[in-house]
């Protein structure tokens, strides 16, 4: 989320914790109908005009984060409706995962370039005699736009001496790559789900905080407390985001203390990945595929698959490192159900798939695991625990950050066939990877490794991290190079046959 | 000067780590203009839970002292605003 978001932190957070701490008391979720009132208590609105608007979006909050669909508020539901579906100990998740609360919606005007006060009707008005449409005329007090004619060009912003024109952008629609923000018949943001790729920069961008995702945190927690066969694979990217204190073992052991049997850095499958993924090239690059694309970004794939259709073959068929560390899991302990903790919403996708869900049974954010820490109450600086994490190379371990897997895969690569000339692209916002796609398509990026990414920085900057960009960057960085594994090749975890060059 | 972020649980996820980052960047923007503020350290330190938010059912976190002065429900802008009112000469 957002950092400077601190309302919407607040707010989106403190339900989280709310309902991990319902699942842990075994609270009957029929006091679900209290909760909005003792997140939000009193009758002096804090945020919004009304108190009892805001407890009411706090209610869909709730209902999200249980797994169920927001309701609409055209027809009369109870927040509770729908909650014996919800009571369970398996992820029971509907599509879509991201949802317009719609009646927290401000309806924010579509994109326009305007004329601010700055404007002082200058002489020389370049903005006029730049418009390539003519919409920019001199009015009374100021230029003005005509915007049913304006091409949103921009070139009159760029022109203006006096910054007068500024550009007004809904935040949503901007944060999103693939035009999947449309508008409802009142003019709030509505997502088109045939072009959405549940990427989630929508859900942090909204400074209104209107969109969310669904959670499984309840139903992870029910089945904690039943069954003692559950493992948390934890992505690349977990250093530094559960505060500076806590250390990745103190990390590994707060996770156990939630009732987990044991904790594997995704980072394994990273390797696992990796190796795959590098044969994968030198096999089929250039003869068969004209270039591979990763395959580690669930946004990024369904990216291409949706609007690239016809390129979605030249994405490699490795499995990504969530799946690569589960089936490690699942090989030692066939019982064993996974829960994958991660910055990212759409890895929930991906663990529905026919080919995932036997491995990945649940998928929950860092946002979400901090709500669980403290609905337990759980200090991880206080943790007393002494050991080593060594489940990954160094260069499994740098998946966290744009540019570390394509990184990863040509090293390797390279270290299997040295005579091998490997190009790499990487594009690590979802704008980026369309613009990245859209030269593969047309044949300029023959021979290439594409590593695509639909956060900016890479995972690092995903929708469920809780710490800065800057600060968890740091922290990988420096995990990576305490690493007793250089690369793939040397981690002894990985089956030797795979590890054959 | 001292000030003191409380970086335990219930701290960490209602965005201490928020308040630590705006601190640092505070830092950039004294020493910018270094002439209007006074020559005292601002040192910053992480510390663990300090239990406030265990002893009572009031919201509390963040948690941020400021020599001795206790902050409940900080935000970044209160924080940045007590260091630069004490520090600016």
């Amino acid at each position: 989320m957002k950092e400077s978001y601190v309302n919407l932190i607040n707010i989106r957070r403190q339900v989280f914790a709310k309902i991990a701490k319902m699942a842990y008391d075994g609270t009957d979720l029929s006091e679900l109908e209290k909760s909005s009132f003792e997140i939000l208590p009193g009758e002096v609105a804090l945020y919004r005009d009304s108190i009892f608007r805001e407890r009411a979006i706090v209610d869909e909050r709730l209902r999200l984060t249980l797994g169920l669909d927001v309701r609409k508020p055209t027809d009369y539901h109870r927040v509770t409706d729908g909650i014996s579906e919800a009571d369970v100990d398996e992820t029971q998740f509907i599509e879509p995962l991201v949802n317009v609360i719609s009646f927290a919606c401000e309806a924010c005007p579509t994109k326009a370039f305007n004329v601010t006060d700055n404007c002082r009707k200058c002489l020389a008005h370049p903005c006029t005699n730049v418009c390539p449409v003519n919409a920019v005329s001199i009015g009374k007090d100021r230029a003005i736009i005509d915007q049913d004619k304006c091409i949103k060009c921009g070139r009159c912003k760029e022109t203006c001496p006096y910054s007068a024109i500024v550009k007004y952008e809904r935040p949503c629609a901007a944060a999103c790559g693939v035009n999947a923000i449309e508008s409802d018949y009142l003019g709030r943001a509505q997502i088109n789900t045939d072009r959405c790729v549940s990427c989630g920069n929508c859900i942090i961008q909204c400074p209104y905080g209107a969109i969310s995702d669904k959670s499984q945190i309840y139903q992870l927690v029910k089945a904690l407390k039943n069954n003692n066969h559950i493992y948390a694979i934890i992505a690349p990217s977990f250093l530094g985001q559960f505060g500076p204190l806590a250390t990745p073992v103190q990390i590994f052991e707060g996770i156990k203390q939630l009732g987990f049997r044991d904790v594997v850095e995704v980072s394994l499958g990273a390797d696992i990945t990796t190796l795959r993924e590098a044969k994968e090239f030198l096999e089929r690059v250039p003869e068969k595929n004209p270039y591979m694309g990763t395959s580690c970004c669930n946004s990024w794939t369904i990216m291409v698959k949706k609007l690239f259709p016809d390129q979605y073959e030249y994405i490699s068929d490795s499995a990504s490192p969530m799946v690569e560390t589960a089936k490690y899991i699942k090989n030692k302990d066939p019982e064993a159900k996974i829960a994958f903790i991660g910055p990212c919403i759409s890895k929930k996708l991906e663990a529905l798939r026919e080919d995932v869900k036997d491995y990945v049974h649940f998928v929950i954010t860092y946002e979400e695991l901090m709500g669980m820490f403290v609905a337990k109450g759980i200090e991880l600086s206080e943790i007393e625990v002494s050991k080593e994490i060594q489940d990954a190379s160094t260069l499994g371990r740098g998946y966290a950050i744009a540019g570390g897997v394509a990184e990863a895969v040509k090293n390797t690569a390279l270290r299997i066939d040295p005579s091998r000339e490997i190009n790499v692209e990487g594009a690590s916002t979802l704008h980026e990877c369309v613009k990245l796609m859209r030269l593969a398509k047309a044949g300029k990026k023959n021979g290439y490794l594409l590593e695509g990414m639909a956060c900016a920085g890479g995972c690092i900057g995903g929708p469920g991290t809780i710490a800065s960009l800057n600060r968890v960057r740091k922290a990988v960085t420096e995990f990576k190079n305490q690493s007793e594994y250089e690369t793939p090749f040397d981690n002894d975890t990985i089956d030797e046959k795979l590890r054959s060059k | 000067m001292k000030v003191k972020v409380c970086v335990g649980s219930s701290c960490t996820l209602l965005g201490s780590m928020g308040i630590l980052d705006q601190i640092d960047d505070l830092k950039d923007i004294i020493s910018e203009d270094a002439d209007n503020y006074n020559d005292e350290e601002l040192e910053v330190e992480a510390i663990k839970c300090l239990g406030f938010c265990k002893e009572t059912a009031e919201k509390v976190a963040p948690v941020v002292v400021i020599d001795d002065e206790i902050m409940f429900n900080a935000t970044s802008q209160t924080v940045m605003e007590k260091i630069v009112n004490k520090m600016r000469k």
